[in-house]
């Protein structure tokens, strides 16, 4: 490896060792380099953690972008729980638009996961804003038939820089999707990880208040879509092929003559 | 953190290295604790841990067969043996090659049950393992029992991702008794990070001790495990992923963004935007 720098190392690492322990292997990576606090926690997406909300008793979802110190605001109150006497705030005209937003994806999130919990956190920029929106669904086990569970994590962390009439949105998709399958038959199967995808796009804004949720709408359904094209070929198209590369069901001799007897109907074929 | 604190932690990241990714995982451990030589022959016992564990194979000096490193070959002071070769050698754990080749001449009340072994394992192996295969039969809990182990592994680090199979089978002459797990480790790393964990027990009684019988019924065993496990990624695609997530919403149609305002969630009257009933 080129690099020797510590924060690109640990980096590595959390790519490279097992997903499922990504939120231990953090917190040990910051034991041993305390300096790389803030700088991993704001680049490594982890699992939702959820909480409900003390005034409105709605669950919502915590990450990095929500916290400030040991404290998390809620986007159905925008108080944060525990009570805090200077935390940071979207501005009023923000906070409108972020109401909005959850409401948006309160319906989202209802038509694409029948269940589960989104919330939407805005913060204000120099030159426009940012947000985050986040989606987690749970599959609890069933009692009968094979045992499998899994959980789906959507981290979409956007910026929205203001142009003339046009906006610039830069948005870093991350989906973490654990699925875990098991029986007799079967034993254990542990099928998890983590993608990430980047996309730009100038779009134009008329009406501030409107137009944004309705681009960053877009532009998150669009790269949920691609992102889960992605992952069925990854987790059940890719994975399987390289099970299949370790070690084959059919004898190889008889793929083999297999192989053979269908190159010389090609070249039988070809000869007419 | 105290130093032995750090070299605990790192060593639980080595034991956790995916398949083929092990120099990598060192690699970066370094950055983080210093390439010291006396930190890092603290990392040995994990190393040697890893390696015997995950069954690593390596070719001898001049050898042209992969010959693995495990808990049942291991002379100890580093050394290991091979069977089929009637030869020991020194294994690096670090570097995890081979070097100091020595004739070694297996002593035990089953090595012609074990040399038999040997011989009805081979056309097994090399019928159902097209990559990097290797396998061994060694004497094991103290000349009572036989241990089998078979490993596949694919590395294609410039497509980002490595696999490794792994089968670990004891069987019993006094009782005919196989037992033992498959284990398929398969990582793929490009822009994310997603990992394939699986374990599968196996027990069987085998109606004679004979080594073809053994390894009729590995052979068996392993292919109606891979059938099953072949089923489960698409029960798992088919259930678990979809109930997850929807690839369209019921209407079969994305979400009309500009009148997002407009749709209501009702319980039973569905998901539809409500200016296309009225």
């Amino acid at each position: 490896m080129a690099s020797q720098d510590p924060f690109d190392c640990s980096l590595d690492l959390l790519r490279r060792l097992n997903p499922k322990n990504t939120t231990a292997n953090l917190n040990t990576l910051i034991n041993l380099v305390p300096d790389l606090t803030e700088d991993l926690l704001s680049s490594v997406d982890q699992p939702l953690q959820l909480a409900r909300c003390a005034k409105t008793q709605r669950e919502y979802l915590l990450c990095d972008y929500n916290r400030d110190g040991d404290s998390y605001r809620s986007p159905w109150s925008n108080e944060y729980t525990p009570a805090l006497s200077d935390a940071t705030y979207p501005s009023e005209k923000l906070r409108k638009m972020e109401i909005a937003a959850n409401q948006a994806f309160d319906v989202y999130r209802e038509l694409y996961y029948e269940g589960g919990v989104s919330s939407v956190y805005f913060w204000n920029l120099d030159d426009g804003f940012a947000g985050v929106v986040l989606l987690k669904k749970c599959m609890p086990s069933v009692a009968s038939g094979p045992k499998s569970t899994g959980t789906w994590d959507s981290i979409h962390v956007f910026e929205a820089i203001d142009g003339a009439r046009t906006c610039h949105y830069k948005l870093t998709s991350t989906v973490i999707l654990n699925m875990v399958s098991g029986g007799d038959d079967l034993g254990e199967m542990d099928l998890s990880g983590n993608m990430t995808r980047q996309i730009e796009s100038d779009m134009t804004v008329d009406n501030a208040e409107r137009d944004h949720i309705a681009n960053i709408g877009k532009l998150v359904e669009d790269m949920e879509l691609k992102m889960r094209n992605l992952l069925q070929e990854v987790y059940f198209g890719k994975a399987k092929d390289v099970v299949a590369d370790l070690r084959s069901v059919a004898t190889l001799s008889q793929t083999q003559r297999d192989r053979a007897i269908h190159q010389e109907m090609i070249t039988s074929m070809s000869r007419r | 953190m105290s130093s032995s604190d750090a070299i605990q932690s790192v060593s639980n990241f080595l034991l956790d290295a995916p398949p083929g990714e092990l120099q990598d995982v060192i690699s970066d451990v370094k950055a983080l604790i210093g390439d010291d030589a006396s930190v890092v022959a603290e990392l040995n016992p994990a190393l040697e841990k890893y390696n015997k564990a995950q069954l690593i194979s390596t070719l001898l000096p001049g050898g042209d067969r992969l010959v693995i490193v495990s808990d049942y070959n291991d002379l100890g002071g580093g050394r290991f043996y091979d069977v089929e070769s009637k030869s020991s050698f020194a294994f690096d754990h670090v570097s995890q090659k081979a070097f100091d080749v020595q004739s070694y001449i297996l002593e035990s009340k089953n090595a012609e049950l074990i040399t038999s072994l040997l011989k009805s394992l081979g056309p097994h192996v090399s019928e159902h393992y097209p990559s990097l295969p290797a396998y061994g039969v060694y004497p094991s809990s103290e000349d009572t029992t036989i241990a089998l182990v078979i490993t596949g592994n694919k590395y294609s680090p410039a497509n980002y991702w490595n696999g490794r199979w792994r089968s670990i089978y004891t069987f019993d002459p006094a009782s005919n008794a196989l037992s033992g797990e498959i284990k398929v480790d398969v990582h793929y790393y490009e822009d994310g990070n997603v990992r394939l964990l699986t374990t599968h027990a196996i027990e069987e009684e085998i109606s004679s001790g004979n080594a073809a019988d053994v390894v009729r019924t590995i052979a068996r065993k392993e292919k109606e495990y891979q059938e099953n496990l072949n089923d489960a990624f698409v029960q798992l695609s088919e259930g678990a992923f979809k109930s997850l997530r929807r690839q369209l919403p019921i209407t079969r149609q994305k979400i009309d963004w500009d009148k997002i305002g407009s749709y209501r969630l009702g319980q039973q009257v569905g998901l539809f935007p409500t200016h296309e009933h009225s």
